[in-house]
């Protein structure tokens, strides 16, 4: 049986800023309804690969091709503090060409923002903005969800959401690729694990969902290097 | 994209960025009161039996639109600074195209929005036949505004990321903005002075000529200056 088209090819990607190296030779590719961790140090290039692949930045050398539309979860929300949650939202839904006012309604009831949605946005907390740019990210049914940190500033209800969120994803066939550091949360989620040391992918593994091995093997990996 | 979408593209970004400044209104209430300081203190600072109405409106009217209009154009990126509201942007299938045009639609409006507030101040000061030749000194308004806008945005746009935006996007700006503010100064000049239209026409010209040039290159090289 032929395996399914990867939902994401990275090939030979590698990325400079100036004179410094930030991906060297990333060959990676994601399934329809995987998820791959991607896990390594600060600098090791997890969010340079994030941006590569969703299009925001140019890889130096190598390509990327994505089998669909993509979402991106990062470290800023990518919207406007003067503007509600539902007129965030709608304004996204606009430029994405969809008419559909009901699934704005339904991802606000989705990430439990539904009782704030005409409230200005910089006036929620974090782990709000959080699980608003999450509700962003998936307004146009992306087929593949990149996220950078997805539970930085939630509390543990609220990581459950979104743990439970990237669940039914994962069985809708979305691919995901989730830099994290919160491996005991979101190591259960994943099937794979990339480990990135100084720009490099120095392992793609299966996830055996515990945390303490993954930590272990990229320790091994860094002291390979 | 289709071009329908390109079009809801446009409003939607433009749009945005108005319900923001109507939210926020440091920008639009900054460019009014300089436009008022600036209109009063040329006004006053003159000695009217030296320098004659139609000597100094022009100037005075060119100087008004250009730096409080300035002033506007850096609120257009900044916005999207905040939060890099810009990659949620680059993310949806709007083409640089649509996002350019987009903060264009958006500051013409903003800028319209300050002249046509600044411009009953500037008849109140200066007394000059103003409706005598209202259409022709509108149509100047509106080109060279268009031209302005256009480089502004693309201007803005490219220091946003920088440490000193608002500094630096004047230091920037003011050699392009030489020819076109120029010519509106010859023009209004011409219009309110009541010469015929053909003793000006060239300037006409000229400033459609450069609005048609810094519109194409501001829109070309707008998706290069998108991307970091």
């Amino acid at each position: 049986m032929p395996l399914a088209e990867p939902a994401v090819a990275v090939r030979g990607v590698f990325r400079r800023f100036g004179y410094r190296w930030v991906l060297r030779d990333i060959t990676m590719d994601v399934a329809p309804g995987e998820a791959v961790l991607l896990v390594g140090g600060n600098g090791a290039g997890k969010t340079t690969l994030l941006r590569v692949v969703s299009g925001l930045l140019r890889p130096s050398k190598g390509a990327v091709a994505l089998g669909g539309t993509v979402g991106m979860v990062a470290h800023h929300t990518m919207m406007y503090d003067a503007l509600t949650a539902h007129e965030n939202l709608t304004f996204f839904a606009r430029l994405h060409g969809l008419k559909i006012r009901t699934r704005i309604g339904e991802l606000l009831e989705r990430m439990g923002l539904a009782h704030v949605a005409d409230e200005r946005i910089g006036t929620f907390s974090r782990g709000m903005l959080q699980r608003l740019a999450i509700a962003r990210a998936l307004m146009p049914e992306p087929r593949v969800l990149l996220l950078d940190e997805p539970l930085t500033g939630l509390d543990d209800a609220a990581s459950r959401t979104v743990i439970d969120v990237l669940g039914a994803l994962e069985e809708q066939g979305v691919a995901m690729m989730i830099a994290t550091h919160q491996l005991v949360e979101l190591v259960g989620t994943a099937a794979r694990v990339g480990y990135l040391v100084n720009g490099r992918l120095a392992a793609l593994e299966q996830c055996g969902g515990d945390a303490g091995q993954v930590v272990g093997r990229y320790r091994e990996l860094v002291a390979g290097e | 994209m289709s071009s329908a979408a390109t079009l809801q593209a446009i409003i939607a970004i433009a749009g945005k960025d108005l319900l923001v400044e109507r939210r926020t209104k440091t920008a639009f209430l900054s460019s009014i009161v300089f436009a008022i300081l600036v209109l009063t203190i040329l006004y006053f600072a003159r000695d009217k039996t030296a320098v004659g109405d139609l000597d100094l409106a022009p100037g005075a009217l060119w100087v008004t639109f250009t730096f409080a209009g300035m002033l506007g154009l850096n609120r257009a990126f900044v916005l999207e600074r905040e939060n890099r509201a810009m990659d949620g942007v680059r993310l949806t299938p709007a083409t640089p195209t649509a996002i350019f045009l987009g903060k264009v639609v958006g500051n013409l409006v903003f800028v319209g929005t300050v002249e046509l507030v600044s411009l009953p101040v500037f008849i109140l000061f200066y007394d000059v036949p103003i409706w005598r030749e209202l259409p022709l000194l509108m149509l100047v308004i509106a080109l060279a505004t268009a031209g302005f806008v256009s480089v502004g945005t693309l201007f803005a746009a490219m220091v946003v990321r920088t440490r000193f935006s608002e500094v630096m996007l004047p230091v920037l700006m003011l050699p392009f903005l030489f020819p076109p503010v120029v010519a509106a100064v010859q023009l209004t000049r011409g219009i309110l002075a009541l010469r015929p239209l053909s003793e000006y026409s060239g300037w006409l010209s000229l400033l459609a000529g450069f609005v048609i040039i810094f519109f194409t290159f501001s829109l070309f090289l707008f998706e290069a200056i998108l991307e970091e």
